[in-house]
Parts: C-alpha cells; structure tokens; sequence
C-alpha cells in the first residue's frame, strides 16, 4: 500500500481517494433521494382531507431543540475531523461522542414529536399530508439512527485501533454523511415546518 | 493540542453563522411576514447554510477531485430543481 | 394449513401448475446435479465469492440471457393469445399479469444486467484498470440484482403475479384492485434489485474518474466508455426516484397510508409522475451503452477512426440532461393545460437533435469504409435505419396534441419496440458476439450468428411494423382480446409469425453458443477482430490482474495506432501487484436480501425483522473487517505471462 504523507491521513492512499470520491456520489443520489420526498411533500401538503393542516399541529418549542441539537452536532463532528488531523486521538473521540450525544437527543426529541403527532390525530394513515409529513421526517429519523450506530462503530474502532489510514478515511466519510444529514435537516426546518407555520 | 487548534476560527465562524441564519429563518414566523417574503427569507437562509456545511464543514473543494465533487453536487442540485419544481407544475400548477 | 393458503395462486390454470412443476423439478434437478458433480466448492470459490469484475460480468449476462428467455416466453403467449379473435387461450387476468412481468423482465432483469454485465467486463479493460473502485461492491451489486430478480421470478408460482402493467399505475396498483400479493413483489423485488443498480452507478463513476491509464484524458476515452460514464451518472441520480416510489407503493399497499389513494387526499397521478420522472431516464441508461457499443464496432470495421468524437461526447452529455426534463410526455393525457405539455413537447423533440447527430456521425464513419459485414457489424447496420424509424415515430408521439390520438394505442408499443429492440437487444447481442472472443478465448460461429441475425432482424420487424397500423386503427394496447368485426386480425396474426421468427433467431443464438464452444477453433489471436481499444491489447482469455503492466495510452484508440507504428503500450517491468480478496458476505447479503423481500412481500413481520437484522450484522461485520487483500508477486507474473503467451503464440 502506498501510504502519500503529504496530504491528510485520510485521503493519504489510492483506495481511501476513491472511497471519499465515491460517498460524496453516493451522497449526489441521496440529494436525489429527498428532493422526491420534498417533492411528494409539497405535491401533498394541502391534500390534508379530513385531518389537520401542518399549523395545527407543528410546535416551534421541539422543532427548535432538534435544529439546534443537530447544528450543534454538525459543529462538533467537524472538530473532530480537525483534532483528528492534528492526530490528537483523544480529542477527536471526545468530539466524536459529543456528537453521538447530540445525534441521540435529536433522535429522542424527534421521537416524542411522533408520539404527540400520533396523540393528536396526525398519524400516518389519517391522509396524504400526514402520511408524506411523517414518511419524509421518518427517513432524516431513519439516516440519523443509522448514523448514531456507524458512528459508534467507528468511535470503537478508533479506540483499539487508532488513528490510521483506514479508520480516519472511515471517520472523514462518517462527517461527510453527518454533515449531509444537517444540510437535509435545514431544508426540512425551512420547508416544512417554517413554512407550515406561516 | 491548545484551544486555538482544538477550536479553529473558521468552523467557530461557521457554526456561528449557521445559528444566525437559523435566527434569521425563526424570524419568518416571529415577525409574521408575508407567504411571499417568507419564502424568499427561507430559500435564501437555507441556501446559505447549505453552503456554509459544503465549504466550510465538509471541505468540498480541497482534494484533487475538486471538479468531480462540485460537478457531482451541482447536477444533484439540477436534478432536485427539476424533479421539485417539475412535479409541481406538472400535479399541481399546470392546471388551469 | 390456513398459514399456507397465503403461498397459493389465486387466479392458477393448468400453465401455471405446469410451470410450478417445472420450476420446482428444475431446482431439483440443479441441486442434486452440482452436488453429484461434487461443484459446490467450485462454484463457491470461483463464483460465488469472486469480486474480480470479468467473472460477475459473465454471471450478469448468464442471467440477463436466462430472463430474456423468461420474458420472451411471456411475449410469445401474449402474441399467440391475440393471434385471432376472441382467442381464449389467457383470461383477461392472466393476460395481464403476462404483459406486466413481460415489461418489468425484459427492463429491469434483461437489458439492465445484460449491459451492466457487458460494462463490468469491458470499462476496466479498456481504461487500462486492473479492477473497478469497489470490488467487493460490485459483488453485492450483483447479488442483490440476481436474488431481487429471482424474487419477483417466483411471484407466478408462489403468491400471484404483478398484474397492474410495468408502469404499475395507481389506482390499478392498490390493494383494492390488486389484491393478491403480485404489486408487492413488484414493489419489493425491484427496489432490492434498484439497490444493486445504484451501487453499480457509484462504483463505475469512480471507476472511471479515478483509474484510468496514464495519459488517458478523459477526451482520449473510448466511446464506450463514455457511453458508461454517462449512463452511470443517469442511474445515480435517477434511481433514488424510483427508490422513493417503490417504498411509498409499500407503504400504501402494507401500511395503509395515503399517498396514491382515492381517498383521504392521496393523488394516483403521483405516481405516474414519479415513476416516470426515473423511467424516461431510464430509457437512456438502456439506450446510451447500445451507442457505445454501436461506436465500438463500427469504427472496428469500417476500419476508420469514429467520426466526431467531440459531438458524440456533447451529444451523450446533453442527453443526460434532457433525459430528465421530458418525463410528463408519458402522461400528456393526464390533463394538463397547454403550457405544461408545451413546455414537455419541446424538450422531447430537442432529444432528436443530440439523437440524430449520433446517426450522422456513424454515417460519417462508415462513409468511404472498407467495410467488413461481421454479425456484430450487421447488428449495427440494421440498428441504424430500424432506430431511426423508432426515433422518428417519437417525435411524431411527443406532439401532444396527436398524442391524444396515438395514446395507449398499438402505435406506442410498436414506437418503443422500434426503438429497444434495435437499440438496447441488438447491441447486446453485437456486444455480446464482439467481445466472446475476448472472455472465452474462441469466436462464435459467423455462420450460425447470421441465420439468427436475419431471423431476429426479419422477424422483429414482421412482430412489431403491423402494430403500427393496428395502432393508428385504435387497436389499444394491453387488451387480451378484440372481436373479430374490428378488422385486427389479420395484422395481429401477422405479429405472431413474426414473433416466431424471433424465437426462431434466439433459437440460433442459443445453438451458436454450443456448437461453437464444442467445435468453433480455439487459440484465436487475442485481437481477432483487429480492432482498437485497449481490450484487445491484453491476452485472451483476460489474466486475473488484466494487464500485467499498466499500459500508457496517448489518444482515443490507442491500441490501433501502437500495432500500426505509434508507440508502445507497455513500458517498464512488471511490479508486484495488489488486488482484492474474495468474499462470500456479498452473497449471503443477497440471500439474506431474498428472505428479507419474501417476507415483506407476504408480511410476515417475524421473518422481515430477523432479516433486517440479518442485513445490518453484514454491514457491521464489514465495518470492523481487516481487509488488505491480497498481492501477486513478479515470479508469478511472470509464469502467468509465459503460459498466456504459449497459449496465443
């Protein structure tokens, strides 16, 4: 394996240039993947039939927590990335299990807006709104548990194996999909429930 | 490692600006503008922060595959344009 | 017992029971014959674990040719049943439930594996890559794919067929209309194999950015490879569509959500828009390969350079844009008002443009040739003037006004007939026939190749030409029968021949093939067709590592012009070389995969959870895996070499 010391350590072999070239592709068709949810969004949104339009139900109070839950997050994984590249690995696991942190209390958050949703009447079978509300939601919800379990695999993996050329390629791939997941969180923010609000 | 290095003034600038741009975006609630303004206020802020998570966070144009990537995001961006504003028109503005 | 009543046909007949039989017997029949042969092993290291790019590209067309049958099958009946009047040899349901797997097989499971098997043996070679960016990847592309279209191939015989059309339109594809399990299969089957499929786009974009040979500028690739280049950019951002689709029929046909429904405000026409906002892409991923294929051959044996590469490149990349801009002219009907069918009529005739410089610059190519009439070049010629007449009668659809006229009508299916058949079927077959000799190291027989290539050329266009004219008669499609007073007769009795025909030339494909490997000449030069791409530079059949020295490429064909005086490919020694270790996780994933999908589609719920756990301790596994693959050192490089060498000396 040809290991180039000049650049990062994550990027600092063939395999791990491609690695990184082909998530951010892969991240392409997920921009792909929710820009059809947020179609189906906007295509159903006021097809709310006998079930209540999004400013019935949408509360600013939760809505707010997760946003700042998850830009906070999005600030911390990014610190890691930097501590990982001054090749502090303690710093970089805590900023990493800071962020694990944040991702698990959007999550919780996210979870207790569903069950209020469910409560009030605004479950997924009630109509097509409700049903692409929760639909589009549930797959940011989805991204980030699956995220929460990637990232403490990698967490573990640094830990025994420290900082190498695979584990910090895998760690600097795990930022880009956190990251992502921020930016789809914002279009969500916005076009949902801001807008639903207004 | 010190705190300067721990804590780099651009991701700080940036996380920064994205909660201003959060604020910004609460504002079109808030202050109750109008559906127009509103939405101009809320492409614009997302826009924005999207931006700000691209260049800042997630270092999009510092590898040899600059071209690739940006190439890659601003098709994605094509695709989704045209796939949002192409089903609206054909289910819901193309009626008369 | 009432637990198994869910696994029954609800509509069987005796072709049914036959075919259940059959399959079983035939499943039977493999088991115990590769246990008897004592191959499990075999198959297990060679085959089923292999991540080498040449061998899952063998195992994708060896799938696709077994679903070309599949689908055929169902087209001969739906022929031979609309063959006279008032036939009864299918009821209305059945027939229905044959031209929906006939459209999902012939797509999804023949013309996109048999080209995404053609790209997995062909890119790599011909940039001068030892393997593609993800080798382990592209396994599980293969196994979900095959274990996805396994699971729909057995929704006739357990469960039910699909029976709302390929397009699986809402209200016709909701539990109400369809009540059996068969949309479920479609929902489920495609999504898994759809998985693959994107993988599959991801792994060839890095490819292909990333590996190509020194000096191999992207504007210095073969055609064909920028076929696959853009093909694959069209999968990425096109299947996520069909991803989102697939999972919302899910859930409004297992989850009682309200997205396709009457009522509760849920819009069927979402749908249709959806489904074709991926499919009209789609139609590219299928056709763009064929003109690369197509540029291959006829520059091989017009034995000119291809004219104008730079418009063929311009015309690639301005079709994959306008590839998803033109979607709602496959519902013009629908009832939009002018401007939004204006707005799509215009888009869709702009494609004839980039279409039919194409046409002209194989034209230009062949143009003062010396033309050699090979099978594969036949192929070619014919695609040529048949294309174009499925081009042409696109445009005359994409008039949205006369499209209310021609709409569900013969005409369409005989327009897209003209246009997959010469296009995506026929390049294969080209494909195919050309690059043989590059795998298996023997030609196949020109002679036998031209007695199937007239029936298949003859006999399409005897299927499918009256269809136009039945069409424009207002025969519409998908009807199982028709009354004798309308006049169809004759013509559809017509298409049966021709569609014999076609059986006919397949029948010849397949005989080629076992005459040829029992008899044809073995030890053909490793560049029989003299041609020009960096393929043929390489022995036959392919070393596992490809190229034992990593060529150096200084212009489009630069295989042709080194063995005509330009410089040499290979320069310097060989080095060590490192390539990935098998694995069997890709398999299982996809069996895995298959027990996942036939729980979902019958929902039992137990069995879907186990799966999914199933799923992810595979991904987890490969997540903590060590796996720095494998090294081939220079000792045996070089008795690798010398043995090839021997062989084609």
């Amino acid at each position: 394996m040809k290991i180039d010391n000049s650049l990062p350590l994550e990027y600092s072999t063939e395999e791990n240039r491609l690695k990184i070239l082909g998530f951010w592709i892969f991240l392409g068709a997920e921009i792909a993947l929710f820009a059809t949810l947020f179609a189906t969004y906007f295509t159903l949104v006021d097809r709310t039939a006998n079930g209540p339009v999004g400013g019935d139900i949408f509360e600013v109070t939760p809505v707010l927590i997760e946003t700042i839950l998850l830009l906070t997050s999005s600030f911390t994984i990014g610190l890691g990335i930097n501590a990982m590249r001054h090749g502090s690995k303690n710093a970089m696991m805590i900023f990493f299990i800071i962020t694990l942190a944040l991702g698990a209390g959007f999550l919780g958050t996210e979870i207790y807006e569903f069950k209020h949703y469910v409560h009030i009447g605004a479950g997924l079978q009630v109509s097509a709104f409700t049903s692409i509300l929760l639909t589009l939601l549930g797959t940011h919800g989805a991204h980030v548990t699956l995220g929460l379990f990637w990232g403490t695999f990698i967490v573990l993996q640094v830990k025994k194996r420290g900082l190498t050329p695979e584990t910090t390629n895998k760690a600097f791939i795990y930022s880009l999909y956190w990251h992502f997941l921020d930016v789809v969180w914002i279009f969500i923010f916005s076009f949902v429930y801001l807008k639903g609000m207004m | 490692m010190n705190m300067k290095q721990l804590f780099p003034r651009g991701h700080v600038m940036g996380f920064i600006f994205s909660m201003v741009l959060t604020a910004v975006a609460l504002g079109v609630v808030v202050y109750e503008l109008s559906f127009k303004t509103g939405m101009i206020v809320l492409l614009v802020t997302a826009f924005m922060q999207a931006g700000v998570q691209l260049v800042m966070f997630m270092h999009a144009g510092e590898s040899e595959d600059k071209k690739a990537i940006y190439t890659n995001v601003y098709y994605a961006l094509f695709i989704a344009l045209v796939t949002i504003f192409g089903t609206l028109l054909t289910m819901i503005w193309g009626y008369q | 017992m009432d637990y198994f009543d869910r696994f029954a046909v609800p509509h069987s007949s005796p072709m049914i029971v036959g075919s259940q039989i059959a399959i079983a017997v035939t499943v039977l029949a493999i088991l115990v014959g590769v246990t008897y042969f004592k191959k499990w092993g075999y198959l297990w290291r060679e085959w089923f674990t292999t991540v080498d790019h040449k061998r899952i590209g063998i195992m994708y067309i060896l799938a696709a040719l077994l679903m070309l049958f599949r689908g055929g099958a169902d087209a001969l009946l739906m022929r031979a049943q609309t063959a006279i009047p008032d036939n009864g040899l299918l009821d209305g349901q059945h027939y229905n439930e044959i031209f929906t797997t006939h459209g999902v097989v012939m797509i999804l499971f023949m013309a996109m594996p048999f080209i995404i098997g053609l790209m997995n043996i062909v890119t790599p070679l011909q940039i001068g890559a030892r393997d593609v960016a993800f080798p382990r990847l592209n396994a599980v592309s293969f196994w979900l794919f095959f274990w996805g279209a396994m699971l729909f191939n057995i929704s006739f015989v357990v469960g039910g067929s699909p029976d709302a059309g390929w397009t699986a339109y809402f209200p016709l594809a909701s539990v109400e209309f369809s009540e059996s399990v068969g949309m479920n299969y479609y929902a489920i089957a495609i999504q898994i194999a759809g998985i693959g499929t994107l993988m599959t786009g991801i792994n060839f974009i890095v490819t292909i950015l990333k590996m190509r040979a020194p000096g191999m500028t992207l504007m210095k690739m073969p055609m064909f490879t920028w076929s696959i280049l853009i093909t694959n950019l069209i999968i990425v951002f096109a299947f996520p569509v069909l991803t989102v689709a697939l999972a919302l029929m899910t859930m409004d046909r297992m989850f009682g959500t309200n997205f396709f429904t009457m009522a509760n405000g849920g819009s069927d026409m979402l749908w249709a828009n959806l489904f074709w906002i991926w499919g009209h892409p789609e139609v590219y991923i299928v056709i763009l390969p064929a003109f690369g294929i197509y540029s291959e051959i006829i520059s091989t044996f017009a034995r000119r350079n291809l004219y104008g590469y730079k418009s063929m490149v311009v015309s690639m990349v301005a079709i994959s844009v306008l590839s998803f801009v033109v979607w709602a002219h496959h519902f013009f009907t629908m009832g939009h008002g002018a401007m939004v069918n204006g707005i799509f009529s215009v888009t869709t005739m702009a494609i004839a443009v980039p279409t039919g410089i194409k046409i002209f610059n194989w034209l230009f190519t062949l143009w003062r040739g010396k033309i050699e009439f090979t099978v594969p070049m036949l192929y070619s010629l014919a695609f040529i003037p048949i294309f174009t007449i499925g081009g042409v009668t696109g445009v005359m659809l994409a008039m949205a006004s006369a499209d209310y006229q021609y709409h569900n009508t013969m005409f369409l299916v005989a327009h897209f007939h003209y246009v997959l058949i010469p296009g995506t079927v026929f390049s294969v077959l080209a494909g195919f026939t050309y690059w043989w000799p590059k795998i298996f190291n023997f030609q196949l027989s020109e002679r036998i190749g031209k007695w199937a290539f007239w029936f298949i050329v003859v006999g399409f266009n005897v299927t499918f030409f009256p269809m136009f004219i039945t069409g424009l008669d207002g025969q519409a499609r998908r009807m199982y029968t028709y009354s004798e007073s309308t006049g169809y007769g004759p013509l559809n009795m017509l298409s049966f021949v021709g569609a014999l025909g076609l059986l006919l030339g397949f029948a010849f494909l397949v005989y080629n093939i076992y005459w040829s490997t029992r008899y044809a000449p073995r030890n053909v030069s490793s560049d029989p067709w003299n041609a020009r791409s960096l393929e043929w530079a390489t022995h036959s059949p392919v070393p596992e590592y490809n190229f034992a020295i990593v060529p150096e490429v200084d212009s489009s064909q630069a295989f042709w012009d080194s063995k005509n005086n330009g410089p040499a490919l290979f320069k310097g020694k060989y080095k060590e070389i490192h390539m990935p270790n098998n694995s069997g996780v890709p398999f299982i994933l996809g069996i895995i995969f298959f027990v996942w999908g036939f729980a979902m589609v019958f929902s039992m719920w137990i069995f879907a959870i186990i799966a999914t756990l199933g799923i992810f301790a595979c991904m987890a596994h490969r997540s903590f895996e060590k796996d720095h693959g494998h090294h081939i050192t220079v000792e045996e490089i070089e008795e690798t070499e010398k043995k090839l060498r021997g062989a084609n000396a």
